[in-house]
C-alpha cells in the first residue's frame, strides 16, 4: 500500500454512478444540487479500459444508490470483464430477488457493503425517511446470505443511534456479517456542515470505542495473532504520505468530475474534457494534493500527543477550508479515544 | 496442457510484481516479476508449450530450464486456486 501511495500508482477508484436514491437519508453527504452531463455508458466503457491500462485493481461502485443507475448491471459487468475487484456500496433496499442474483452472476462482486442506521425500525427508518426500510433491509440481508454473497454492514454513529450500538452488533453477529461503525458524520460534498448536527455525543463516541475495544480483545483471545514473517526492505527513505488520496486512489462523480478521494472534493478536472490518464499524470491540482498529504503527515507528527489517531484531510478541508486544520469532529474523536484507552479492558 | 485463471481470480501488475486476489477465499498473493509475466502471458496464451516459447524470447535461460520452472510454477498456482486446467 505504501508503494502505491509513494509511487503514485493508481490502485483504487470510486465511481459514484448516480445521486438518485430510493432512500432519503438525513445526513447524506452527496451534493444533490450538483448538475452536469452524466457520463454515458460508452464513456464508462472507455474509462474502465483506461483504468485497467493504468493498473487500477479496486473499483467501488457507489452513489447515491448505484443500483438506481439504469445501466448498473452493464457497467458492473464491464468492470468484471476487465478484471477489477468490484465492491458495491448500496443502501441494500433493492438487493433482493432477481436483481441480487443478476448482480452475483454478471458482476461477481468481491464485497457488497450495505448501510444500517440503527438497531430498530424506528431509528433506521427515521434516518432513511422511508417507512419499512429497516424490515426490508433485514429481510434482504437474510436473502443475500443464502445466495452466498460476501456482505459487510456499514453504519455511521449519530445522536440517534448511539444508544443502539450493541443492538447493531447483535444484528450483524446474528447474520454472520462484519459491522463497521464510522464514528464521524461528515459534511456534505458542497461544504454544508449541517449534517454534523447529528454527530454523536462524546459519551456516545466513548461507548462505541469501549465496545470496539472489548470486542477486539475478545476476538484476539479467541484467535491469537499468527506469527507472520516480517519482510524487511532496504529501499531508500521516501517522503511519507498521510493517505493515498490522489496518490493511489481517486473518486469520480456521476457527471465525470474527478476528485482525489470521496471525502476530498477538490476538483481535479472533468472526464468530458480530459482523459483520466491525462489528469492522473499532468494535473497540477493532483500535484498539490499529493504534496499536501506529505505535509499533513509531517504536521500531525509535529502535533505529537495532540494528533488524532484518525484524521481525514478531505473532511478537514470541507469543514475548515484547510486540509491541516483539526476540525471539531476529529478533536472530539481523539478525546474520546484517549478517554477509552485509559480504561482497563474487562475480562 | 492448458490453464486459465479461475473465474474468481483478479490480478494487476503493479511495478514489477503482480497482486493476485482470490475473491472467494478473500486471499491476496504477490508474485514476483517472472510470475507476473507468466500470468499476463497466460491470459492470451493458455497453452504451456507456447507460454514457454514466449518466455524463452524474453528471458535469457535454457528452454529446458524455463519449461521445468514454468510447469512447477503453474502447478503451484493450480494448487493455490489461482489457475485451473482446461481441456484442449
Amino acid at each position: 500500500m505504501r508503494t502505491t501511495w509513494d509511487d503514485n500508482v493508481l490502485f483504487s477508484v470510486l465511481l459514484e454512478l448516480t445521486y438518485a436514491c430510493n432512500l432519503d437519508c438525513d445526513f447524506c453527504y452527496n451534493d444533490l444540487s450538483l448538475r452536469g452531463q452524466p457520463l454515458s455508458y460508452e464513456q464508462y466503457e472507455a474509462l474502465l479500459d483506461e483504468l485497467a491500462e493504468l493498473g487500477a485493481l479496486n473499483l467501488i461502485l457507489t452513489g447515491g444508490e448505484p443500483l438506481a443507475h439504469p445501466r448498473f448491471l452493464d457497467i458492473g459487468e464491464l468492470a468484471r470483464d476487465r478484471g477489477f475487484v468490484v465492491r458495491i456500496k448500496s443502501n441494500g433496499h433493492a438487493l433482493r430477488g432477481v436483481r441480487a442474483r443478476r448482480i452475483q452472476e454478471r458482476i461477481d462482486p468481491f464485497l457488497i457493503e450495505v448501510s444500517l442506521h440503527g438497531a430498530c425500525a424506528a431509528t433506521h427508518d427515521r434516518q432513511t425517511r422511508v417507512p419499512g426500510s429497516f424490515d426490508r433491509l433485514l429481510a434482504n440481508l437474510e436473502e443475500l446470505r443464502e445466495l452466498g454473497l460476501r456482505i459487510k454492514i456499514n453504519s455511521t454513529l449519530t445522536r440517534w443511534n448511539e444508544d443502539e450500538i450493541e443492538g447493531m452488533y447483535e444484528i450483524a453477529d446474528g447474520l454472520g456479517y462484519r459491522l463497521q461503525i464510522d464514528p464521524e458524520v461528515t459534511p456534505r460534498d458542497d461544504g454544508d456542515v449541517s449534517p454534523l448536527e447529528l454527530s454523536a455525543t462524546r459519551e456516545g463516541l466513548q461507548r462505541l470505542f469501549e465496545i470496539q475495544r472489548q470486542r477486539s480483545a475478545a476476538a484476539s483471545q479467541a484467535e491469537p495473532p499468527s506469527e507472520a514473517p516480517v519482510k524487511t526492505s532496504s529501499a531508500p527513505a521516501r517522503p511519507q504520505k498521510h493517505c493515498g488520496a490522489g496518490s493511489s486512489g481517486l473518486a469520480i462523480d456521476p457527471f465525470g468530475n474527478v476528485y482525489p478521494c470521496v471525502q476530498w472534493r477538490r476538483p481535479i478536472g472533468s472526464l468530458h474534457e480530459s482523459s483520466l490518464a491525462q489528469l492522473w499524470r499532468r494535473s497540477p491540482v493532483l500535484d498539490e494534493v499529493r504534496e499536501a498529504t506529505v505535509k499533513v503527515r509531517q504536521h500531525l507528527l509535529g502535533l505529537g500527543e495532540r494528533a488524532p489517531a484518525a484524521f481525514c484531510p478531505g473532511a478537514a478541508e470541507a469543514s475548515t477550508g484547510s486540509p491541516f486544520e483539526l476540525h471539531a469532529p476529529a478533536e472530539r474523536r481523539r478525546d474520546s479515544e484517549r478517554a477509552v484507552r485509559s480504561l482497563p479492558v474487562l475480562a | 496442457m492448458s490453464v486459465r485463471l479461475r473465474r474468481d481470480v483478479r490480478f494487476r501488475v503493479v511495478g514489477d510484481e503482480a497482486i493476485v486476489i482470490r475473491q472467494r477465499a478473500a486471499e491476496v498473493l504477490v508474485l514476483n516479476e517472472v510470475g507476473a509475466r507468466i500470468l499476463q502471458l497466460l491470459e492470451v496464451e493458455p497453452n504451456l508449450d507456447e507460454l514457454v516459447d514466449s518466455l524463452a524470447q524474453e528471458f535469457e535461460a535454457e528452454r529446458s530450464q524455463l519449461q521445468a520452472d514454468a510447469v512447477a510454477f503453474v502447478a503451484e498456482l493450480v494448487e493455490a486456486g489461482v489457475l485451473e486446467e482446461v481441456s484442449p
